[in-house]
């Protein structure tokens, strides 16, 4: 397969500043524009708020040799909003689609996701990256791999070099796919093992999350407790 | 389920306009749901504003339980909490929900609460209100795609969202465009069956599949 000239970052995210979406994208955005690849990133949440994002966003996923997709488990699957843009990913695609005998002829541009969610084990985003699967497949693009993160509280929205050995294993893990996706190859085994890694033991991630869930409530002033049931 | 008062079931409807299969699945339910003594709480969203989940957890620190945002988004949760069947309709979207009812979905986050709980092999958040409620999900698929990858990360999903949401009773199922509606009335029936509503309908078409 040949080696991409351009690489389309997507954010799913739906927070307007950083986020650990945003972190891991960022840090294998910038692996591949080291290697020569012209990079652009596209906020999706900002993007599909106009007509005018929306036209770039489907213009610049048209353009892109290689797309990325950076998004945080929601519910066991994509965000809405991303679930939104694949939709009109996909439509746009086909409505613009080469036919058959010239398709066979082109290289189909590659489609990555990397998920992220909060609990410790990487298992709950498997689902999520086969709904990417799919959307690759039906989309038009050549499906080059996920990866998977559990423990993703540990980004703490900061960019990955800041965090240092605490994640390790996922910057070890976004290089390697940095190599083989700038050389055409599709995400290594190893990468997606090193990303499944998880850097802190679950029990004391569980620990240190719940405590900080109760000092930010204290934090933002609220009056209700953390276990209120308003619905009851 | 409160013994003395009629079941309300939550119908979250994600389809489009242009779905012809799941008007009939959705009038199916509706209708055997309606005749079953439940109060049906039929919640169209293509025609609802609700904004896109914005992640900033204000539903667990800021004010516990509830959406910060004051659209329809908020609604989600309590109408959620007052269900005793949550019914998930759309069409299959890359094996997931569609956009519309992902929009609601999403805001289901205030009803679990934020601490992180091993339960089995897993972490999950608690559920915020002991009230369980069953689960039913129906997709619908292009013809012929009843058992396609998209479909069966469909049934994979609905069970994970089971495992989270731990209802009593859970079912997933998806009809084929062009399902006459009495197919669409057996597929609906075999679910509600499998959930423990009652159905004058038993028997599966061809065109469905169910899960588990």
């Amino acid at each position: 397969m040949r080696r991409p000239d351009s690489a389309l970052l997507l954010i799913g995210s739906p927070k307007p500043g950083s986020s650990s979406s945003a972190s891991l994208g960022t840090y294998l955005q910038e692996r591949l524009a080291a290697r020569g690849i012209a990079t652009e990133t596209v906020v999706l949440a900002k993007a599909l708020k106009t007509d005018e994002g929306t036209q770039a966003l489907l213009g610049a996923s048209a353009a892109a040799d290689l797309v990325v997709l950076s998004f945080p488990l929601y519910v066991d699957s994509l965000p809405a909003h991303v679930v939104r843009a694949f939709e009109l990913i996909a439509e746009s695609r086909a409505e613009d689609a080469p036919d058959a005998q010239v398709l066979g002829a082109l290289e189909q541009p590659r489609f990555v996701a990397i998920c992220q969610c909060g609990f410790p084990e990487v298992e709950h985003n498997r689902v999520a990256l086969e709904i990417c699967a799919n959307f690759a497949r039906t989309a038009g693009f050549d499906w080059a791999g996920g990866l998977a993160m559990g423990a993703g509280g540990l980004i703490g929205d900061r960019p990955l070099r800041e965090r240092g050995g605490l994640l390790r294993s996922v910057t070890r893990a976004l290089d390697l796919s940095a190599t083989e996706l700038a050389d055409g190859r599709p995400v290594p085994a190893e990468a997606v093992r090193l990303m499944s890694r998880t850097a802190f033991p679950a029990f004391a991630y569980r620990f240190v999350a719940n405590r900080g869930w109760r000092a930010e409530l204290k934090k933002r002033g609220a009056v209700t407790p953390l276990d209120a049931r308003p619905y009851a | 389920m409160t013994p003395t008062a009629r079941p309300t079931a939550l119908l979250l409807d994600g389809g489009s306009d242009d779905d012809p299969t799941l008007a009939l699945v959705h009038h199916a339910i509706d209708e055997t749901l309606t005749a079953g003594s439940w109060d049906v709480d039929d919640w169209c969203l293509r025609r609802e504003t609700i904004a896109w989940c914005a992640g900033c957890f204000g539903c667990w620190v800021k004010t516990p339980g509830m959406c910060v945002h004051t659209d329809a988004g908020r609604e989600v949760a309590a109408r959620v909490a007052r269900s005793d069947l949550l019914v998930y309709l759309t069409p299959v979207t890359f094996g997931g929900y569609s956009s519309e009812l992902k929009k609601a979905l999403d805001h289901l986050i205030p009803i679990l609460l934020p601490d992180l709980k091993k339960t089995g092999s897993d972490t999950r958040h608690p559920q915020r209100y002991e009230h369980v409620h069953d689960l039913l999900a129906v997709g619908t698929v292009p013809a012929g795609e009843a058992d396609s990858a998209e479909a069966r990360t469909f049934r994979r999903l609905v069970e994970r969202n089971a495992m989270n949401l731990r209802p009593s009773h859970w079912a997933a199922g998806v009809v084929e465009g062009g399902a006459d509606d009495r197919e669409v009335r057996l597929a609906v029936g075999a679910l509600l069956g499998q959930i423990g509503v009652a159905s004058p309908h038993t028997v599966m078409p061809v065109s469905l599949a169910v899960t588990p």
